[in-house]
């Protein structure tokens, strides 16, 4: 097995509002081996971008709460200060492919010079040796060299997207953050780029945490799902294991409401909302649509680590039944 | 246990009339260059002919750009076609007048894919409401107050009092698109067309929407024009499938031959790109064709996927436009594969 390369623990990460503190990423922690891709799975509204930008700390103002350890390759990232996180983990060591960036090209620049930007500061490269590097990343990704003469809108969507993922790998990362890389795409383009991704993680081994709402297009890439709920981490489960048998209510129902295609089933919806990030409930968040919900769960659930290896936070999965922390 | 499941085969719709008929319809937009001269046409729909029965679902399928869109607004009246004609319950749109149009608008619901563009910022619930029976001439405030009521019940936004002074920021993504179903259904409608309803929604919303859409279809007998890219949802709402590509239909089946056996391979290629959730997935790359849908100012000659398609038949495919051939009962596909079958 391999090393791991990224262990977070107990990140948390609260938004400053006026009604309070948005507890957008809270108590989340899980370790991905070099390699592995996590798919990170969940609805809109429950803290899988924010995990990313907490990771990577690209945060806005308002923050009341940055706390935890996000152990990279050895070392506690979190320990750095700004100005050395900036040039020595950001984009060298970890990349990031965040949410529409293929209509974040800028317009006026020759995609060719928007890849070698990132190399020119962060890897003090000659213009010389920066092209050759940005030609190799450009093969990986499937596109014609001579697309590096253009201007993004003479790329169809597909390409500017496969030009963003280029980008990401230019510097060599160890760790892509690639944050819904296929979902503005159309149907075939984005099968087209999971097989482009899936090539990559198989020739250049590189290790990919992959943001989606989409479980279906998750399990391409996936070695390892965590769904996250509210803002919690909820399941950390191997794909292997997840796509037949989750262990949490919320991902069992999560799977019986996407539709498939290749077989009956009757699909399923959770009825309600989750709950607001400003005041969320005491117990666990999920308990209120639950529907194997019982009276433990009004005390916030502990992380229960299963044989399988997967970790889930739900009391019908702790046997000691002990209460760490009410 | 809130569910959602796989519609039925029902009993063919035949005997029955059809109450729309779209034949041969072409909607081309033309393109000017500086501002003046014609520099071409951009024929965003080529020849679509099909016919939809009383209360049945027909999907259509395809990626953006393939003219599904501009179909749906060509039935609406918001484009003018080119050529061709639409028969709603065999009249021709073409002779309406003013109260005619009107009448026809008052007769079809349309259901916008990105709910929180769809419904006006500054409009509270009520008003949105209101504002297509105002225009349509129901000025009874009672018959008003009942059918805010109905429909507002129909879409499961309760209790109605709470809802209907709020404006539609202050709604969910799922709950402003049940308000647009909302304000679809308020005219009472033989038929809906809904563009991509449940796209922008996350996977438990949309299925939420999908069993409201399939409950409002049996309880009105609507006839339901479901407009889509992705082929998974489909089997659980509709009887027929249409799939387009390059402003043209290509493949015409009941949903469940379809699902079966895709003949066109472009339909194949949607269902080779479509990823169930499974964890073999990872194991395998998909074969999918690689390349662009064709610019439809200039299609392709022939078959408008022969650049694509890994089937091509020299000569043929390259040169020729498909026409429609019956493979088997109820599945018809617009592909040279299929020449044999007549």
């Amino acid at each position: 097995m391999s090393k791991v390369l990224l262990d977070v623990r107990n990140l948390k990460l609260y938004f400053r509002t006026r009604s309070g503190p948005v507890q957008a990423v809270d108590d989340v922690s899980f370790k991905l081996r070099a390699g592995h891709t996590l798919a990170v799975v969940g609805e809109s509204g429950c803290g899988k971008t924010s995990l990313a930008k907490a990771i990577l700390r690209l945060l806005p103002r308002n923050i009341s709460t940055y706390s935890g350890s996000v152990i990279f390759d050895g070392e506690d990232i979190m320990k750095y200060d700004d100005e050395k996180f900036r040039k020595e983990i950001r984009w060298s060591k970890i990349a990031m492919v965040p949410q529409a960036s293929m209509n974040s090209l800028n317009p006026v620049i020759r995609i060719e010079d928007q890849l070698a930007e990132p190399l020119l500061i962060h890897e003090k490269l000659t213009k010389q040796q920066a092209s050759v590097r940005v030609n190799e990343v450009f093969k990986i990704v499937g596109l014609p060299v001579d697309f590096l003469q253009r201007y993004p809108f003479e790329l169809s969507g597909g390409m500017r997207q496969r030009a963003t993922i280029a980008m990401a790998l230019a510097s060599n990362p160890k760790l892509v953050v690639l944050d819904e890389p296929s979902s503005a795409l159309d149907l075939l383009t984005q099968a087209n780029l999971m097989n482009v991704l899936k090539k990559i993680k198989h020739e250049i081994n590189t290790t990919f945490i992959l943001i989606t709402h989409d479980i279906g297009t998750a399990s391409e890439l996936a070695d390892e799902v965590a769904v996250m709920y509210a803002g919690e981490m909820i399941e950390y489960n191997s794909a292997e294991y997840f796509y037949t048998d989750a262990h949490h209510p919320y991902s069992q129902k999560l799977m019986a409401s996407v539709p498939t295609l290749r077989e009956d089933k009757e699909l399923q919806f959770i009825p309600g909302q989750p709950p607001s990030l400003i005041n969320p409930p005491q117990g666990c968040r999920f308990a209120a649509r639950c529907e194997m919900k019982f009276a433990k769960c009004s005390i916030h659930p502990n992380t229960t680590q299963l044989a399988d290896g997967a970790t889930v936070q739900c009391w019908l999965h702790d046997k000691t039944g002990e209460v760490k922390h009410a | 246990m809130p569910s959602l499941a796989v519609k039925l085969p029902q009993e063919q719709p035949k005997e029955q009339k059809p109450i729309l008929r779209v034949e041969n319809l072409h909607t081309w937009f033309e393109v000017r260059r500086m501002g003046f001269f014609k520099a071409g046409d951009v024929r965003a729909l080529d020849g679509v002919t099909f016919d939809l029965y009383e209360g049945e679902t027909v999907s259509i399928v395809g990626e953006s750009g393939c003219g599904k869109s501009t179909l749906a607004k060509t039935i609406l009246g918001i484009n003018i076609p080119t050529k061709g004609a639409i028969y709603f319950e065999d009249q021709d749109l073409s002779t309406l007048d003013k109260q005619g149009w009107r009448n026809y608008r008052s007769s079809i619901g349309y259901i916008q894919q990105d709910p929180y563009g769809a419904l006006p910022p500054f409009m509270s619930v009520q008003r949105i409401l209101e504002e297509p029976m105002k225009i349509n001439g129901i000025r009874n405030k009672e018959e008003q107050a009942r059918r805010i009521r109905q429909v507002l019940e129909e879409v499961k936004l309760a209790p109605i009092e709470d809802f209907l002074p709020k404006f539609p920021h202050m709604l969910s993504g799922g709950q402003q698109q049940r308000l647009v179903i909302a304000r679809a259904m308020i005219l009472e409608p033989k038929m809906l067309i809904a563009d991509e309803p449940v796209s922008m929604l996350d996977a438990s919303v949309r299925v939420e929407i999908l069993q409201l859409l399939q409950g409002l279809q049996t309880k009105h007998n609507l006839a339901i024009i479901y407009i889509t890219h992705d082929l998974s949802t489909v089997r659980y709402f509709s009887e027929r499938i249409f799939s387009m590509y390059g402003a043209k239909i290509i493949e015409k089946s009941s949903t469940s031959a379809l699902l079966k056996e895709p003949l066109h391979p472009y339909t194949q290629a949607l269902f080779e790109a479509t990823s169930d959730p499974d964890a073999e997935n990872l194991k395998t790359f998909k074969n999918v064709p690689a390349g662009e849908p064709p610019s439809l100012m200039n299609p392709p000659k022939g078959c408008r996927f022969h650049p694509r398609c890994s089937q091509i038949i020299k000569g043929l495919c390259d040169e020729h436009i498909p026409p429609e051939f019956q493979v088997h009962e109820e599945h018809i596909a617009a592909c040279w594969l299929y020449k044999d079958h007549q």
